[in-house]
């Protein structure tokens, strides 16, 4: 009988222990993977916050980088030319009596250094969109297809409604530039288009800008699926992720191709930090 | 008839619950295909053999006969068929060949054990339960469970394991193989005609916990999900 006692107290303490351990078992692996996930997730987080630092930083460097290009062609480069030009209008004066071929080759120099002043200019102005700067993004996109109007057989139209909308960051306009300027050279160069529709929509929250096309168009799924989209697509994704912005495409029916993007709203701060216009350079104060 | 079972189940009533909830974790795993799933195969499969042996068992416990050997049989095909659901889990090729070498194993341990507690096979009446071959299913059992858990945390698949089928249907063979683990072997000395061993209410734990398990694994199926199991 007393062993038959021990036995069952025996029996009933490790039946006890080992279901608290399975019960502690169960709720470990609710509990820890819970946290794990949790962590996991920070974790991701973590390294997408990086990830869209180092893109930030490297796009804010090239940006930087075509600043001081801008800069140095405006600064150096066009002085000397400005100066040669002069330099070349006295000898032209001095030359007037010497012949007719000394003539003709100094017309022709200064034609070219004048071809050439035109070129860095254009450059330059290209390099940095000075227009954005000082006018905003309505401006500077009617710059931009009116060049490209007048080097293309091109139908370019463009509506907007930023007239009464306030002025957005720096980051976020040059963002919505670029991107424009990368769909729009995309359609001249890939869909065989005829006429670009720019369309520019700013409200209390949202910036949307919509290029269509009356081109070939394209599928943007087969794109993504066969890893074909080239470094413009990505460019503007990786640029649209730093804004925390997004891009669909769509393939109507009728042919061409639309490209929407939605960047959210950052007002301008009063002080601009770093201005665009690559003609200033900082005094030195001593 | 129906009154022998009927006195049975007034007598015995946790092992008579044992036997019928069975039907719930069938009946759900029916109704949501769960059986599309490999390892919820083999748990459909479990069931319907353990839920006819068990009302074989219930007849014969019903009028009066020694019912053991059907008890005896279900041993090495409960622990094939459930070992099997975690050859269809495990991720590492190493660990479903140790299940299939476990499954192999266990069940020559189990002919051991089944002859050395019954010499004598054609003596029906005193047939007895098998002495360690319930200990060690329980010891590998838990040893699955526990190492699925394991490739469950490191493998972080789950976003949330409350709603993962799998987890429930561990669940309840933790608990259930928890309990049996110290409670098996004694239950050979139990369960006989002669000079028997009397544990009292943890003669039932058994059959609790089997009941619990056996809710777990209709919770589980519940949530299992035919639309999210194609996705995977």
């Amino acid at each position: 009988m007393l062993e038959s006692d021990e036995l069952k107290w025996a029996l009933l303490i490790a039946t006890m222990a080992m279901l608290m351990m399975a019960f502690f078992v169960i709720l470990f692996v609710m509990f820890y993977q819970k946290r794990q996930l949790s962590q996991e997730k920070k974790l991701r987080e973590v390294e997408k916050d990086y990830q869209r630092l180092l893109l930030d930083t490297a796009l804010n460097s090239e940006e930087t980088e075509r600043r001081r290009i801008a800069q140095d062609l405006h600064d150096d480069i066009g002085t000397m030319l400005s100066l040669t030009k002069l330099s070349l209008n006295q000898l032209s004066k001095l030359i007037v009596d010497s012949g007719v071929k000394e003539d003709q080759i100094m017309r022709k120099s200064q034609s070219l250094l004048e071809e050439t002043i035109l070129h860095v200019r254009r450059i330059t102005r290209d390099l940095v969109p000075t227009t954005l700067e000082r006018f905003g993004l309505a401006a500077a996109i009617e710059e931009f297809i009116s060049k490209l109007e007048e080097d293309n057989n091109l139908k370019l139209s463009f509506h907007s409604n930023t007239e009464d909308a306030p002025r957005q960051s720096q980051k976020v306009e040059l963002t919505v530039y670029r991107i424009m300027q990368e769909l729009v050279n995309n359609s001249i160069k890939h869909s065989q288009c005829s006429q670009i529709e720019i369309n520019l929509q700013i409200n209390s929250k949202i910036i949307r800008l919509l290029v269509t096309d009356n081109g070939i168009g394209f599928d943007p799924e087969m794109i993504k699926e066969n890893n074909l989209a080239g470094l413009g697509l990505l460019g503007i994704e990786s640029r649209l992720a730093i804004v925390d912005g997004t891009i669909t495409y769509e393939k109507p029916v009728i042919g061409g191709c639309k490209a929407y993007a939605q960047i959210p709203v950052v007002p301008a701060a009063a002080t601009k930090p770093e201005p665009l216009h690559p003609f200033r350079r900082e005094k030195a104060i001593i | 008839m129906f009154e022998g079972y009927l006195s049975f189940c007034q007598r015995q009533p946790i092992a008579s619950v044992s036997v019928f909830i069975t039907i719930i974790p069938i009946v759900v795993i029916w109704y949501r295909r769960a059986f599309i799933d490999p390892a919820f195969k083999l748990l459909f499969v479990y069931l319907i053999l353990k839920l006819c042996i068990d009302l074989v068992m219930f007849h014969y416990a019903s009028i009066r006969v020694n019912n053991i050997l059907y008890y005896n049989i279900g041993v090495p095909i409960r622990y094939t068929l459930l070992s099997g659901m975690f050859y269809y889990k495990m991720d590492m090729k190493i660990f479903k060949t140790g299940i299939l070498i476990s499954v192999g194993l266990f069940i020559l341990f189990f002919i051991w054990d089944f002859l050395h507690v019954n010499p004598l096979l054609s003596d029906l009446h005193n047939h007895r339960m098998v002495l360690y071959a319930t200990t060690l299913e329980s010891l590998l059992m838990l040893f699955w469970v526990l190492l699925f858990f394991h490739q469950t945390i490191q493998a972080l698949k789950i976003p949330n394991i409350l709603t993962f089928p799998f987890f429930w249907v561990c669940s309840g063979l933790l608990l259930y193989y928890s309990t049996t683990l110290f409670i098996a072997p004694i239950l050979s000395y139990t369960e006989k005609w002669n000079n028997k061993i009397d544990i009292g209410f943890l003669q039932h734990i058994p059959y609790i916990f089997e009941s619990i398990s056996m809710i777990l694994f209709g919770v589980g199926t519940w949530i299992f999900s035919v639309r999210y199991y194609a996705r995977k």
